[in-house]
This record gives structure tokens, sequence and C-alpha cells, in this order.
């Protein structure tokens, strides 16, 4: 520490970062192991959405699941980039960044710039099938997204919060898309999981999904899966997607019902 | 009260200046300005353009100005990025910019020795290479750094290291003495005249109230004769040119 | 709204809606004519303010601050730095316990895209940092935590959620809220000379390790700076402009001032409104009177806080 005299002095966090010392959070073949936050494993966190949180887009909205925050701004219909070919459909542009204090230690997730491709790409897929791009040609929608606070199932908040946000831009889409993932955790299944759950799941489950046409737009799998387990949590998420979305619109209609009044 | 400066100077005193147009021969307009001998402050300026417009800085309307800081070493970071946002202002409302719609005129300058004031010195450049690029512009402007010490003294144009150990500085940018060829009191828009406007002013550390107005006074005695060693610099050439032209 | 009287509304509606896009200096100049601004403002008002301390949990010290619909969300994090042998109590200029970054995500405005950084947030950010060390808000010593050994660094992040005018005010704000609601994290010595977090029911007793900050935690704050951008048109000073002011007009003042009274800074970028004498000590008067509604908010919030 000390050798080290650059320009930029070298900093580190005193908080704990290493849990070594500390058990994992569930016993394989204990069914009895508690969830960090005391929920069921089929238990979604309680879930809050607000739209027009931003002024200056087109539309917007906050989420608050947990500790995840997100807000979402979405411009547009607006022209396309210049070097953009002549397209009979609107196209969707997403992005989705980072704040520095999303994660407990700052700057964890910065290396690559506060840009997050991967999810950026996945939230384009995941809302790309639900609106209808015909609706705006030759022009492009933007779909922004800033994690303030990364508590878990980041990206399943996004993409619901995004949807929520396009529609109080009033951009024309066949449905809500409501997202929820699900982590394996040795035997057992978790619905909605925390940071720390997803630290230590063995697969996860994304699915996002149209709930009023009970349509998919998106499924990822990762880790090892029986299909019997898939099956399972496929059906255990769609229920939740459904519940998720009657969350949503009611906060569509409450912001409707507040204006015209 | 009194301080002694160290390269002997009065309080109100200048380094000496110099100013030297047309030295790069790409460039639609340059010019180099120095402020100190034998150490000195030196400044390159160069202005490309009016070219047709990027699509960044697309305007109908008006036309663009953009802004360059290159440091003598090093890569570009906030502080230079500041001191554009600071020119590109500064030059943008002495600019005349509805002549020229959607074009864009870049002004690059290049750090050859900084020895304090720098800010300011680069604003003097930057001037008189627009003069030199022939950029129409409603008047000239010439900038001074003002130095505040603990005591409550000031200083004007300091050097490097005359600005360590100082209070609070203040960079202003005046518009240049106008000679008047205007009728008289036509300039005297609502009973205030031209020369008593403040073009830019940005101020570092902290300083009553008072002191800023001090230091204004100051700084403003002084642009008399910045002003006159600009438009003595600028006029031979501006003759030689209208004689060629006539 | 009922579908049959919109119609007739409509079509008025949208005629000054067209007015004002199309001449929006227009626009502004009947309005300031009147001595009344679009929004409902009088020249001289700024807009509704207000601040949430402890926006974010995983922050030492966070705040949220809304100035009209200009939103700030500022977040502090303490790390621990080895200091520079020449200035071991304070921090020297290219090394000091203080960073301050501004970012414009491309959330916040139309105008921001992914890929092409808003060309403000590096100034912006240069300026904050320069108007908190100046104002001399934060003694820099009480960073200090074993003199030569070890001192808090402070990482301040401001997130601009929605820009909408006014930006460097708003930023400045929600830094001076996240200061004054930093509290230090309790920290003790570990045997391989680093300093760690003492679990707060714990007391640090477990470990036997002594506490190496048992008072000192968090910062005095003795003077905090306050500012105020004012739009200058023709003769007309406009107090807190929104973006769409600041889109129309070109000249601007921003004056800090810091709770003693000094001038931090008076930053006024150009402009062609070339500023009288008397219109930089409007200027000033109005942020005086602006400083003193800021800080009665701030107050209110921060012993709001302390209740819970």
């Amino acid at each position: 520490m000390a050798g080290k005299a650059s320009a930029t002095p070298a900093t580190y966090s005193p908080s704990p970062a290493t849990r070594k010392g500390k058990p994992t959070i569930y016993k394989d073949g204990d069914r009895d192991w508690v969830r960090p936050d005391g929920r069921g494993f089929q238990q979604c966190r309680p879930a809050f959405f607000r739209t027009g949180a931003v002024n200056a887009a087109s539309g917007s909205a906050y989420a608050e699941i947990g500790n995840t925050q997100v807000i979402v701004s979405v411009f547009g219909p607006r022209e396309s980039k210049k070097a953009m070919m002549y397209s009979d459909v609107g196209r969707l542009n997403c992005n989705v960044s980072c704040t520095t204090f999303s994660t407990p230690i700052r700057g964890q997730d910065f290396d690559q710039g506060s840009d997050h491709k991967e999810y950026s790409s996945m939230l384009h897929k995941a809302l790309e099938g639900a609106i209808i791009l015909e609706s705006f040609p030759k022009t492009t929608v933007d779909v922004f997204a800033l994690v303030l606070e990364s508590g878990g199932s980041d990206l399943p908040v996004i993409i619901s919060c995004a949807s929520l946000a396009l529609a109080d831009a009033g951009i024309m889409m066949y449905d809500l898309v409501a997202s929820v993932s699900m982590s394996s955790l040795g035997s057992d299944l978790v619905i909605d999981p925390i940071s720390e759950e997803e630290s230590y799941q063995d697969g996860s489950l994304i699915i996002s999904c149209m709930p009023s046409r009970y349509e998919v737009t998106q499924l990822t799998i990762t880790g090892e899966w029986s299909t019997n387990k898939i099956n399972e949590a496929m059906q255990v998420c769609l229920d939740a997607c459904g519940k998720l979305g009657k969350i949503m619109r009611s906060c569509l209609k409450e912001a409707t019902s507040a204006t015209s009044e | 009260m009194e301080i002694d400066r160290i390269d002997g100077r009065s309080p109100n005193q200048l380094r000496p200046l110099a100013c030297s147009r047309g030295i790069l021969n790409r460039a639609h307009g340059s010019a180099s300005w120095s402020q100190g001998f034998p150490r000195d402050t030196k400044v390159l300026a160069a202005v490309y353009g009016p070219k047709a417009g990027t699509k960044k800085n697309e305007n109908p309307e008006r036309a663009c100005i953009e802004v360059i800081w290159k440091p003598k070493t090093g890569q570009s970071g906030k502080q230079e990025k500041e001191y554009e946002m600071i020119l590109k202002r500064t030059l943008q409302s002495i600019c005349i910019l509805t002549i020229n719609p959607n074009t864009t005129t870049s002004i690059i300058i290049q750090v050859v020795q900084d020895d304090g004031s720098l800010l300011p010195c680069a604003i003097n450049a930057a001037c008189a290479a627009l003069v030199d690029a022939g950029i129409p512009l409603k008047h000239l402007a010439v900038s001074i750094c003002c130095c505040l010490a603990s005591s409550g003294y000031v200083i004007l144009d300091p050097t490097k290291q005359e600005e360590e150990g100082m209070k609070a500085f203040a960079y202003l940018v005046f518009p240049n003495s106008i000679k008047l060829i205007l009728p008289e009191g036509s300039s005297h828009a609502q009973g205030e005249r031209m020369e008593d406007g403040i073009v830019t002013s940005v101020t570092h550390g902290a300083m009553s109230v008072e002191d800023y107005f001090h230091c204004l006074d100051r700084g403003r005695a002084a642009t008399a004769k910045l002003s006159d060693f600009l438009r003595r610099n600028l006029q031979p050439q501006v003759l030689a040119d209208g004689s060629k032209a006539g | 709204m009922g579908l049959s009287n919109v119609v007739g509304d409509l079509s008025l509606e949208m005629e000054v809606d067209a007015f004002r896009r199309l001449f929006p200096l227009r626009f502004y100049e009947r309005h300031l004519s009147e001595s009344i601004r679009p929004d409902g403002r009088t020249l001289k008002s700024a807009r509704d303010t207000s601040v949430a301390l402890g926006a974010v949990a995983s922050a030492d010290g966070s705040a949220l601050t809304k100035i009209g619909s200009t939103t700030m969300l500022a977040a502090a994090k303490m790390e621990v730095m080895t200091p520079s042998a020449d200035a071991p109590d304070e921090g020297s200029i290219d090394c000091c316990f203080v960073a301050v970054e501004y970012y414009m995500p491309s959330i916040c405005s139309p105008l921001v895209r992914p890929g092409r950084p808003a060309e403000i947030a590096p100034v912006i950010s240069k300026q904050l940092y320069d108007t908190i060390l100046s104002s001399g808000m934060i003694d820099l010593k009480e960073l200090s935590l074993i003199s030569g050994k070890a001192a808090w660094m402070v990482y301040l992040d401001i997130y601009c959620l929605d820009a909408d005018g006014a930006l460097f005010d708003a930023a400045l704000l929600s830094a001076v809220a996240a200061f004054s609601h930093l509290r230090f994290p309790v920290v003790s010595l570990n045997d391989e000379g680093r300093l760690v977090m003492v679990p707060e029911e714990g007391n640090g007793d477990k470990s036997g390790k002594e506490v190496v900050n048992k008072e000192k935690r968090k910062l005095s704050l003795s003077s905090p700076p306050f500012s105020l951008t004012c739009a200058l048109h023709k003769n007309y000073i406009l107090a807190d402009p929104t973006s769409e002011e600041e889109a129309v007009m070109e000249t601007f003042v921003t004056v800090v001032l810091n709770s003693s009274g000094h001038l931090v800074s008076l930053y006024k970028p150009g402009g062609p409104v070339l500023t009288q004498t008397s219109v930089i000590q409007d200027c000033i008067a109005l942020t005086r009177q602006r400083m003193k509604e800021v800080q009665e908010i701030l107050d209110e919030s921060i012993s709001g806080m302390e209740i819970d």
C-alpha cells in the first residue's frame, strides 16, 4: 500500500468485502431454511411503481421492488440516427446503465464504463415483441434505464419498469410486459431473489411475458435445470407475472385518473 | 500594504505583451499571444472556418463555435473541458453568429508555456486569431487575471509563482474600449457605457463581495492598456489589406 | 376531461403551444413585459425546492433534491486511503480527500444520448469540486483518521435524474445536503494494518479491537455554499431558469455565496448581454435571499431526520 505513491491515491472500502467465514444461506437437504428477508420461497417482494418520474422525457417510470430501484425514461418516437437506413417499421433502442452507488462497493461494475451491454440487449429483446413497431415508421424510440440501487432481480425490474414507461409515453403496445426471475438454490426454487441469494444461485430463470395475452416475449435460463424444474419454475413465474401485471395496470390507471381530475 | 512583486512590477503593471498574427500557414487565421519576458505565458490560437456545419453542431439559424484546448503535455481532462466551455461561450458572445448560419468555426488553442494567467492569455490569443481569420465580430474583448492576496491586496496579471498562495482569483473579460465612430450618445444605451459591461467572469476561491468589485474596478482600469495594445497590433495589417483592396 | 369540451379548448391550446415552439423568444418577451413567466412565477422567484436525506441506503450520506422538476441524487461513500507524506493531515492539491463526480445519464434529458456524453457534465464536476473546496465547508483535517497513516476519502457522486435548468444550483444543493447527512462508519484497525468496519451492534468489544473514530462521526460543515443562477435577457433578470428558458436566453450569471456571506464564485461565461456592475449587485442580492430560503429547507430536512 505505502509503496504506491501515484497521483490517484489507492483507496479501499472499510466494509468487510469477503464473506469467507460466513456460511452459505441455505443448506442442501435442509428444506426449512429461511430466506434472508424472511419471505416464503414463492413470495415476491412488494412492488411499487410510479409513472411520470422524469419530466424531460416523453414517458418515464420509477420502480422500487425491495431494495432494487430503477428509473426508466422513454424518448421519442424521434428522428433516427443519420447513419441508419430507411426502415418501414420503427426502431427500438435500449440502454441500461448503473450508478456508482448501485452496488455496496463503489464502482464495482464500473470496469467497462457505466453502460451495461448485456442488460441493454436483453431489455431490447424482451420489449421488442410487445411494441407495435409499425406504428412509428422511420423513427426511433429510445428506452434508457438507470439502476439507482441494485438489490437483486435487476433485469426483471428494469423490463417491467420499461414497459410501464413506454405506456406512459403513449407508445403502442400489444400489452404491458411483466418480468419475474427465479433462482435455483440447490434443490429449492426461490422467486424474485435478492442480491445475496443471486450470488449463491446454481441457475436462474427469467421470464418476461404479456400477462393478458399469456404470451412470453423472453425466456432466459442459465445453469443446470431439469425439465421438471423448468416446468415448475415457469408456472410459478407466469402466475407471478400475472399478479405483477395487475399492479402495473393499476399504477397506469391511477396516473390517468389523477391527470383527468 | 505594499507587496513587493518578485519581478519588481507595481501591482497594476502588466507583463510585457507580445502578439504576432498569421504565423500558421494552413489555418485560416492564427495568432500567438505571450505575456511576460523572458519567462512567459504563451498560447497559440488557430482558427479554421467558417466551414460547413458538422452534423453534431448543425443549426440552421446561427453559426457554431467550437473550441479545442490542447494542454502543453498530456491529455485534456476536466480542467481543459472547463476552459473550452468558458472560451466557447465568451467567443460566441463577441462573434456575429447570424452572418454565417449553419457553419462551424473551430478555434484550437495550444498552450506553449504556462506561467500564470493562462486562461486570459488564451482568450486574448483567440480574439486576435479571430480577427486574423476575418471572422465578423461585434467588438473585441480583452481578458485579465486579478489576484487577491489574503491581506486584501489586489495584483494584476500574476505569474505562476504569484498565483500560488493567493486567496482568490478572478478571470475577467471586458469588451474592448470603443473608439467612437458612431454619433455621440448612440452607444450609451440606457445611460450605461459599453465599457462598463463584463463579458465573462470566472472566480476561484472565497472573497468578500467588496473585494470582488474592487478586482472588477482594477481589472477594468487595466484593460485600456490591453485594448490599446491589441488595437495597435491589429491596425497595420488592416491598413495594408485595405490598400490592397483599394 | 370530458371529450365534448376538449375540442374547443384544444384548438386554442394548440395555438399557444405552437406559438411557444415556433417563436420562443417572442413568446417569452410577451410574458416578460407583463413581469410574469409561463410557469406562473414572478421574474425573481425560484421554483419549489425540496430536499430528502438518506435516499440511497448503500451510501454513507445521500440526498435527493428537487428544484422544480430538476432532480439530483447525490451519494457520498467513504473509503480509506493513505495520505501523502508532505501533507499528512489534509491532503494536497493532487491527492485531496474529496472527489466529486457529476453524471448526466441519458435518462435525464432528450439531448443526452448513450455514447455521446453531455459536454457540460465534466465542466459542472469541476465547478462543484472547486466550489466545495474553496467555500471552506469541509475542514479536511476532520477526514484524518490516524495522522499520516490513514484518512477518509470521500467519493461524492451526483446523478442528474431530470434536467430542467439550473443544473449547477441543484447539484450543489444535493452535494451540501449529502455532506450534511454523511456519517462516518465506525472502524477499527485489524491485524493486517487495514481499517475495517465495526458492526454497529457489536461495539467492537467482541474482537477486542479499539474503535479508531469514536467521536468523529460526522463533518462539522462550517460554511456551506449555496448558489443561484440568473438568466439575463435585455434588462430582465430571471432567477432559477428552466431548461426552456435556458434555451431561449443566452446570458447566465451563477453566484455562489457561503453562509458566512463570502463570494465563493461569480461565474458568467460570456453571453451577449454585457453585465453592468449594478446587475451583478442585483444577482448577488437575489442569491442572498435565495440562500436563506434554501438553508431553511435544508435545516428542516436535517432536523426531521434527527427526530427519526
